[in-house]
């Protein structure tokens, strides 16, 4: 489906040969890999923050 | 030997004067480029044949091979960490000697029969010769038995390189497997019986995963396609499934469980040695994934000019390099969200390689990234499920390996659907079907075996040590020395989790 030729053939590939080259999917997956480090550091800040307060005197 | 005669490599010629490195003479300057550079390949050509360049790749491939022996070994220096430091202190020393004495056995097994069966039964029982040329058991028979004319390539030989090299890295494969199994069932296991169950893991159950499923004449591959180079299904799920069904008939810990069924959490003495432990695999991971690279331009390569994954397709080392710390950062971060946990955390890395081990040859990085966070967001979840269900697995190897080696298995039938599984004309594909295909044969090839020999063992009471052993603290009843001498007792046993 994601191979880089339209022959399923080793042999047609002289450049690029991973999982969606010529397609947006890579583009794609940058985008939710960035998105993902993005959400994953606003998450733990605010828990850690409200895990932090239940210490305040 | 290339700046021979003051003549640089072209892109030198005519550069700047702060360019390092020898400059043309006089005499040549003002010469066309073209000549130049005629006379340049001339030379490179004949010093190509007068110092040997195949001798120079030739050491090169085995060097390369070569280095994956000591790289995987660190696994096992990891492993070694992991499992002492996960180990209360009343067993930490029993435990280590659980593992070096696995790994011990590994490599005399492997070399007496585990190395004959990967070649000898790629096509499936009885053995038949596969189109590839290099699997049957006839083939089997010339090559990889320590007696008779195959014992020429099973030691030391001028016209024979490359075959102790390759059995070397194998041989800590099948290492690996064992050490997979044995973190699993700390604290209880007799010792014989756990190398006997280690010796049928890794120098048999996964030696026939990786024939039917690693070897481009693997029945897995010609018939269904099926693709891991990485070995998460036919090294990590095999074992990891192999734990599970020895730890059925194992029974959990004393004090794992409450009457009400609810899990405890025993902590283990040092979380900082588990988690360096965790980290030392992680190391010694690169090493295992090298090794499932094949050099170019040797009689045994598949190509003349590029690297080759097992199957003979296509790879280059920048995918690993990519892909490797892709998977380990997505796990990281995955396992971070939910847990907080060092110990979850560099599991999650582990499950992060693993999720994505199957096509780390041909993942784009950021896809990589993603899947392998994904692993090490269920991981913990998959863990306590197991948990809830009676399971005592001491450090979660059956969820790491087991359940993320088969969960990477399927991405990769997800994803990679369409990728030719062979480099030959009309190669047979990557499908879900034939992934799905591999997960459940590798998934039966570790848990039964396990499951079996596993009751066995205990029908023969060979299995567990006695309640009052177990109590004491096993390094009392089998280890000469004491861990800690001077210091401490075992932490309290507190609730693990909710109970479902």
């Amino acid at each position: 489906m994601f191979f880089p030729s339209d022959e399923a053939n080793w042999a047609a590939i002289d450049g690029a040969m991973f999982i969606g080259w010529g397609s947006m999917l890579p583009g794609l997956m940058t985008f939710i890999a960035a998105v993902i480090c993005v959400a994953v550091l606003v998450i733990g800040q605010r828990s850690e923050v409200a895990k932090a307060k239940a210490f305040d005197k | 030997m290339l700046w021979e005669n003051d003549i640089p490599c072209f892109i030198f010629v005519n550069g700047p004067s702060w360019v390092a490195g020898p400059r043309l003479n006089k005499a040549e300057k003002g010469t066309p480029v073209e000549e130049q550079l005629a006379e340049l390949a001339a030379q490179v050509a004949a010093l190509e044949a007068a110092s040997g360049g195949s001798v120079t790749n030739t050491m090169f491939a085995e060097t390369y091979y070569y280095l994956t022996i000591p790289l995987m070994i660190i696994i096992h220096a990891g492993f070694l960490a992991y499992e002492m430091g996960a180990s209360r202190l009343k067993n930490v020393l029993s435990s280590g000697v659980k593992n070096i004495l696995a790994f011990a056995f590994m490599i005399p097994t492997f070399y007496f029969f585990g190395w004959w069966i990967y070649f000898g039964f790629p096509t499936g029982i009885p053995g038949a010769a596969g189109p590839m040329g290099i699997s049957g058991v006839e083939y089997a028979n010339a090559i990889a038995w320590g007696w008779g004319d195959s014992a020429q390539y099973m030691g030391p030989n001028i016209a024979d390189n490359i075959s102790g090299v390759f059995f070397g890295a194998f041989a800590l494969f099948a290492c690996t497997t064992a050490s997979i199994m044995s973190g699993a069932v700390i604290e209880r296991i007799q010792t014989v019986g756990f190398i006997i169950l280690a010796v049928v893991l890794g120098s048999f159950a996964w030696v026939v995963a990786a024939a039917w499923g690693w070897h481009a004449d693997g029945w897995l591959v010609t018939k269904f396609g099926v693709h891991d180079f990485g070995a998460a299904g036919l090294v990590h799920a095999v074992a990891g499934f192999f734990a599970l069904g020895v730890l059925i008939n194992l029974g959990p810990r004393i004090g794992k469980f409450n009457a009400d069924g609810s899990a405890n959490h025993i902590p283990g003495h040092n979380m900082p040695l588990t988690v360096v432990g965790l980290m030392l695999i992680i190391v010694g991971f690169w090493g295992f994934l090298m090794a499932c690279v094949v050099p170019p331009g040797e009689a045994w390569s598949w190509f003349p000019d590029k690297f080759a994954t097992i199957y003979g397709t296509p790879i280059t080392l920048g995918s690993l390099s990519f892909n490797i710390l892709m998977g380990v950062a997505g796990g990281i971060i995955g396992a971070w969200l939910f847990t907080r946990d060092p110990f979850w955390m560099m599991s999650g890395a582990l499950a992060g390689i693993i999720s994505t081990a199957s096509g780390l040859d041909i993942y784009f990085p950021a896809h990589a990234f993603v899947i392998a966070f994904s692993a090490g967001i269920i991981l913990k979840p998959c863990a306590d499920w197991l948990e809830n269900r009676g399971i005592d697995d001491a450090v979660g190897a059956v969820t790491v390996h087991g359940t993320i080696g088969l969960y990477g298995l399927i991405m990769l039938g997800i994803w990679g659907a369409g990728f030719p599984a062979l480099a030959i004309d009309n190669a047979p594909t990557i499908s879900l079907v034939g992934q799905i295909v591999g997960a459940v044969v590798f998934f039966l090839l570790g848990f039964v075996p396990g499951y079996v020999v596993s009751l066995i063992l205990k029908m023969l009471g060979m299995l567990r040590v006695p309640e009052g052993a177990e109590i004491a603290g096993m390094d009392a009843v089998k280890v000469p020395a004491a861990g800690y001498p001077e210091w401490g007792n075992d932490a309290p046993v507190t609730p693990a989790h909710p109970a479902e």
